[in-house]
């Protein structure tokens, strides 16, 4: 039962719940992948900063008001987090599969399945690092033409924060890169592999 | 073979498809300007002014003259590898362009009251509007491009 690549054929008998997969390279890529964007996910969640600022005085006493900055207020950053959360999903069902899921009847689709899913993903978490790179940047200068001040000097630790979560979701995107052209190749493989078990 | 000269025109005809939306696209961003007296200054707005229409703008004329390119490639199988990662890198790199812009321009439009952003649109009327034609077809230029990849893998694998 000899099989090329990482794919497992329908026609091998397997009585043990797990497999060793044979592709350990792209396993080890998606989960680095997993874990950068789900850093990206979560950092950017939790991404959350108020300042007390002095808005009048009474008497003796100032008058103070809290100003938050929350990453929901921006609906760039909403879309950066829902789409680092699906890419973080995508590869952490890609790894279950790969160890758990060989009993399912692919009906030889599996390779294509996982490429266009993978195509799929790649897009949204570039979409979603472009829309959060540049509010991150209209953040930071702000726009003199269109009298949009920045916002970073006044929150630091927010604007730090996302600038965190952006970098680790540069690099999960340039790893989901990689992983897309893997399997790819891997599905535009030559077809000799596809007679195996055929009596 | 007949079905494979269809797949040839099909293929062809996307690209040129993807070529006219991403010109149109760079061409339509780069022609929008506006100006406006506000008060007692001169309000202007240019695709230039903002970092996000620039970096649409580039990767606009990027993909079209790799279409350009490409259409006229033939489907030597030699390059064929090469043309799908470089498919793929296009559009990417048009995905986040026009998302990216398309996030400017929503704080364009509708402003963002948290960061005290107002919005610039009912002043700007004529550049917001054909910034918005840009951006229309420039995302219709990445899902043309999504769809020529997805449709040469088709091609390749089912060959």
């Amino acid at each position: 039962m000899a099989t090329q690549g990482g794919g497992k054929s329908e026609v091998g008998v397997n009585s043990s719940p797990a497999l060793k997969p044979k592709d350990w390279v792209l396993l080890s890529l998606r989960l680095v992948a997993f874990f950068a964007t789900a850093t990206a996910t979560i950092v950017m969640a939790l991404n959350k900063q108020t300042n007390t600022v002095v808005v009048a005085t009474v008497g003796n006493t100032p008058v103070k008001v809290a100003v938050t900055a929350k990453f929901q207020q921006t609906p760039a950053f909403v879309f950066f987090v829902v789409a680092n959360a699906m890419a973080s999903f995508h590869n952490w069902m890609m790894i279950v599969v790969e160890f758990y899921g060989h009993k399912i009847d692919y009906k030889g689709l599996r390779l294509a399945i996982i490429a266009i899913l993978d195509m799929m993903t790649v897009a949204l978490a570039s979409a979603g690092d472009g829309a959060a790179t540049f509010m991150a940047d209209l953040g930071k200068n702000g726009n003199s033409h269109a009298r949009w001040n920045k916002i970073c000097d006044k929150f630091h630790a927010y604007c730090d924060r996302g600038s965190g979560a952006l970098i680790a979701s540069f690099i999960g995107l340039l790893i989901l890169l990689i992983i897309n052209v893997m399997s790819i190749s891997k599905l535009l493989k030559p077809k000799h592999t596809a007679y195996i078990g055929v009596p | 073979m007949i079905t494979k000269t269809w797949k040839m025109i099909f293929t062809l005809s996307l690209r040129l498809l993807a070529l006219t939306a991403t010109l149109a696209a760079t061409l339509v961003m780069v022609t929008a300007h506006d100006s406006a007296e506000v008060l007692n200054f001169t309000f202007k707005a240019k695709y230039s002014y903002e970092s996000a229409f620039k970096y649409f703008v580039v990767a606009e004329a990027i993909a079209s003259g790799y279409s350009l390119i490409v259409l006229f490639l033939s489907s030597k199988n030699s390059f064929s590898r090469l043309v799908m990662i470089l498919d793929m890198v296009v559009a990417m790199l048009l995905i986040s362009s026009v998302s990216a812009a398309m996030a400017v321009a929503q704080v364009g439009k509708k402003g963002n009251s948290h960061a005290g952003w107002l919005p610039i649109c009912g002043e700007v009327a004529k550049f917001c509007n054909q910034a918005t034609g840009a951006l229309i077809s420039g995302l219709l230029a990445a899902i043309i491009y999504l769809l020529i990849l997805i449709y040469s893998l088709h091609t390749d694998y089912w060959s």
